[in-house]
């Protein structure tokens, strides 16, 4: 109970303090608001879809992790209100002077406050749910579908407007996703570093994860390949300048470059071989770098538009990360009894 | 001499195997035959994982650089450009890399299994053994 | 209880489909054969005129013939989901149509493949797409995505036979034993000598694995690589980057919907009831759902972003598709697609086997007219106004269409005389 009290007020006090922060002489604009909310919403998301979709398939290996998956889920209320935040910024939007029916102030954060909304209170229902489980995990991965294209064409896309691929979206799910089994992993890691080194069973279902890692590390490579060739074979000078812009000049392509390495070419070499896959050590650094990955890939959208001071955003990222790191750490304590 | 024991069930069949390989007889002298895979034998013989997985590794690796070999190669024996891309076009080169890793993976995979499991076995491919319905151990005689 | 009279059960069950063909088998096939020599004799009639017996023209080049193409190459794609990808998903309703859907997968291969060839009209010189050191030192050209299909297919229908023909291998065994005269001799050399020794079974088990590793990326690259057949073109409804997944999805979502349709007749004649459950039907039925919700979303997306930057060519292409000259098309395609399987969200339907099967002939329809929207639309409506036109299908190529299936099915119908159509060697691990 105590502990629960300390979740929600470290969640209340850093919400705040990132709402001060934000919008504060030294918030440092959109951008480091922006990289800390769509890679902490993202995250969460894909945790509880992770969940949400094993349930469905009835997928066995989530067994002793599910409920430490779950435990951050209530932080996601925070997101509609930090989301707020951005109403005072959209100037740092290009569309902002004029995007069409679409991308309108009113429409944008309405849309996308009711899908956080939306997300977030399904999210908890399903977490806390006893019955009508199947139900609400569909209805869920529904509303994630929704608020990830959200995130990717909205939020993200539209800072290069009026470039767009329209396979953002698609690609924005594959990572949240992506990240919540790596997460997935890292709980694993936890677990069966505290248990039985013996137990076998536990190892047998990291071997399934790490198997579905290393699937969605292939699937990760196609959709950014089928993205790239498109736009390279297409050569339209409407288009190619978002690749130009990220890959062009100094800092940017060796970020690409690391970038494409922590994301899928360091997990697919890493992962082909059976000893990594079955090592709980091994798996967890290649999670952790999986996510390093996805971050710099974020970093890598809003970079070259929007300026990110580095202390605002380092604290802003960490501010809301606290709550999260929290949840699970709380809950690695609290529940190492049960099976 | 061959002892052979035959079972309708599965589970005296693993009951037997167990008995038999507590009882001291080696692994190497047991034969056994199975209507069906049971990845439970392969466990309790303790069977190395076997050298199957180095043919797809090779394949597939043979067929990655194959591939790029012969795009670029092909590309540089008559540079002539098409469509304003460049002669040696890494991208569309990857495609065709990957797909030969695949075939060239599949096949050497397919061509290990043959080799690694002693098919076709021309002296009784006429006249093979029964492929039964029953669990069959069949327990050579001790050596001396 | 996995006993031996189920086991020796499930040998009969199965295998009374082998027996001497009855007059209903014999009058389909007739049928199927007739279409199907119907259709040679009308591309033999194309050759001895030219393409231009086809409703071919300037300014759509491309009709029927690769509508017809990317449909059997989609069929294709959902025999390899189901025995390679649930494999790796462990699902277990799997073996109650993997056979089916892999011999699909061949037989839709087949067909795609003489798809391009019919559309090339010279077809004699097809052999320049291979890579083979030649007279005219001339080699394809890798940049072209037409050779990447060329390389996608081939690799996709050489897999594929492998992976059929390795599941196959326990139970031409089986067939052999059950079997007499010249057909056990046939099934014996073709079953290598299969004894079922423990041996064999391990490599047979890695193998499989390997194998379903491989295909698994490789059914998702081969739509991908024919939907860039498309989309590296900077035409207005083509030039999209969803594509890649968007194909892939429909693919998987028509390719369920032909499983259903082989199946639930398959499974009534053959009386096999006891080894395909509702169950299993409805699972299939989860997995039609999901892809069509996938399309439905790539339909979304790829409406949603023509309009979301303002390029007027976009825009104006996805009025035309919606409001313009195939407009019925197009509704119809949204109907059977993204409509009808939502159906599907209710159980009950979900387990009616006739309604079930309706839903997958109207996605099948669906699907066919969805590439047909997709590839005629935006060659008819380009950039440039003065060149738009129309295109209609003569009846010649409706014909060689209708002959596609007639050959499809006749394929289909033979496997089901000639190879047992249910994993026996699995389904025993269920029993």
């Amino acid at each position: 109970m105590k502990r629960d009290t300390q979740a929600v007020l470290l969640a209340a006090g850093c919400g705040l303090a990132l709402a001060v922060l934000a919008l504060g002489p030294f918030g440092g604009g959109l951008g480091p608001l922006l990289l800390a909310l769509s890679c902490w919403v993202a995250l969460l998301q894909g945790c509880v879809a992770v969940a949400a979709t094993c349930d469905l398939v009835k997928a066995r290996w989530i067994g002793p992790i599910r409920s430490r998956l779950l435990a951050p889920t209530p932080l996601l209320l925070l997101s509609a209100p930090l989301f707020l935040l951005f109403w005072p910024q959209l100037q740092h939007y290009p569309w902002s002077a004029g995007g069409g029916r679409y991308l309108h102030p009113e429409f944008f954060m309405l849309r996308n406050l009711a899908a956080l909304l939306l997300t977030a209170v399904v999210a908890l229902a399903y977490a806390a749910a006893a019955s009508r489980k199947q139900l609400l995990a569909v209805v869920y991965l529904l509303l994630f579908v929704v608020c990830q294209s959200l995130i990717a064409f909205d939020w993200i896309m539209s800072l290069e407007y009026p470039w767009y691929s329209s396979m953002l979206g698609f690609y924005f799910i594959t990572e949240a996703l992506y990240a919540g089994l790596a997460v997935a992993c890292l709980l694993f890691w936890r677990r069966l570093r505290a248990a039985d080194p013996a137990d076998a069973q536990a190892r047998e279902r990291l071997r399934d994860l790490t198997s579905l890692i290393f699937g969605f590390c292939i699937l990760w490579g196609g959709l950014f390949f089928a993205q790239y060739l498109l736009i390279w074979y297409g050569n339209l000078p409407e288009e190619t300048g978002f690749i130009l812009r990220r890959t062009g000049t100094a800092p940017y392509r060796q970020m690409a470059w690391l970038m494409l390495g922590c994301t899928f070419m360091i997990p697919f070499l890493g992962l082909l071989s059976a000893r990594v896959k079955s090592s709980p050590a091994a798996a967890a650094g290649i999670s952790l770098v999986i996510l390093g990955g996805l971050l710099l890939e974020r970093l890598l959208y809003i970079l070259p538009v929007l300026t990110l001071a580095p202390l605002a955003t380092l604290a802003q990222f960490f501010l809301l990360g606290a709550p999260v790191l929290f949840a699970w750490r709380r809950r690695a304590a609290g529940g190492a009894g049960e099976s | 001499m061959a002892r052979t024991y035959r079972y309708a069930e599965q589970e005296e069949f693993m009951d037997k195997l167990r008995e038999l390989l507590q009882s001291g007889v080696g692994k190497e002298q047991l034969q056994l035959y199975t209507p069906y895979h049971l990845p439970e034998v392969e466990q309790l013989l303790a069977l190395p994982p076997g050298r199957l997985r180095l043919f797809p590794l090779i394949g597939g690796l043979g067929g990655f650089f194959g591939g790029l070999a012969l795009t670029v190669y092909t590309a540089l024996s008559w540079p002539l450009i098409t469509g304003g891309k460049p002669i040696v076009s890494l991208p569309p080169f990857l495609i065709i890399a990957y797909l030969l890793t695949i075939l060239f993976g599949s096949l050497a995979s397919f061509a290990g299994f043959l080799l690694l499991a002693r098919l076709p076995e021309l002296d009784n491919l006429l006249d093979p053994g029964e492929f039964s319905n029953y669990f069959i151990i069949v327990v050579a005689g001790e050596r001396p | 209880m996995k006993s031996l009279a189920a086991r020796e059960k499930l040998e009969q069950d199965v295998l009374k489909g082998l027996r001497r063909p009855g007059k209903w088998y014999l009058l389909g096939l007739a049928c199927c054969a007739l279409l199907f020599l119907g259709a040679l004799g009308l591309w033999g009639y194309q050759l001895s005129r030219g393409l231009g017996v086809t409703g071919l023209m300037h300014p759509v080049g491309w009709g029927v013939y690769i509508t017809n193409f990317v449909f059997w190459v989609g069929i294709a794609h959902s025999g390899t989901l189901i025995s390679a990808v649930l494999f790796l998903f462990r699902a277990r309703f799997r073996s109650s149509f993997n056979r089916a859907a892999e011999a699909m997968t061949i037989f839709a291969l087949m067909v795609a493949g003489l798809f391009p060839l019919i559309h090339l009209g010279r077809v004699w010189i097809f052999y320049y797409l291979f890579p083979y050191p030649s007279q005219r030192t001339l080699w394809p050209n890798f940049r072209s995505p037409l050779v990447w299909d060329v390389f996608a297919i081939s690799t996709y229908m050489i897999v594929s036979l492998v992976f059929f023909y390795l599941g196959t291998l326990p139970d031409l065994a089986i067939a052999r034993r059950r079997l007499s005269g010249i057909r056990a001799r046939i099934y014996s050399v073709l079953s290598l000598g299969w004894t079922g020794s423990h041996g064999q079974w391990k490599q047979y088990g890695r193998l499989y694995l390997f194998l379903a590793a491989f295909a698994t990326p490789l059914v998702a690259s081969v739509h991908s690589i024919v939907s860039w057949d498309f989309a590296v073109s900077i035409l207005p409804g083509w030039h999209t980057t969803i594509f890649a997944p968007y194909f892939v999805a429909g693919a998987i979502l028509s390719g369920t919907a032909m499983v259903i349709i082989l199946v639930v007749p398959l499974r009534r004649a053959l009386q096999l009831q006891p080894y395909i459950s509702i169950d299993h039907f409805e699972a299939i039925a989860k997995i039609l759902l999901l892809t069509s919700l996938i399309v439905s979303y790539a339909y979304l997306v790829e409406y949603g972003l023509a309009f979301y930057g303002h390029n007027q060519f976009e825009m104006e292409l996805f009025r035309y598709r919606a409001l313009g000259h195939y407009r019925a098309l197009f509704w119809l395609m949204i109907v059977c697609n993204s409509l009808v399987p939502l159906t599907l969200f209710i159980r009950r339907l979900r387990r009616n086997l006739a309604y079930l099967f309706a839903v997958s002939l109207l996605v099948t329809l669906g699907m066919w007219v969805e590439r047909f929207v997709l590839i005629v639309t935006s060659l008819a409506h380009d950039f440039d106004p003065y060149a738009w036109g129309t295109y209609t299908p003569s009846w010649v190529e409706i014909g060689i269409t209708c002959g596609s299936f007639g050959l499809f099915f006749m394929l289909f119908l033979i496997f089901v005389k000639t190879v047992p159509v249910l994993s026996m060697s699995e389904l025993k691990e269920r029993l």
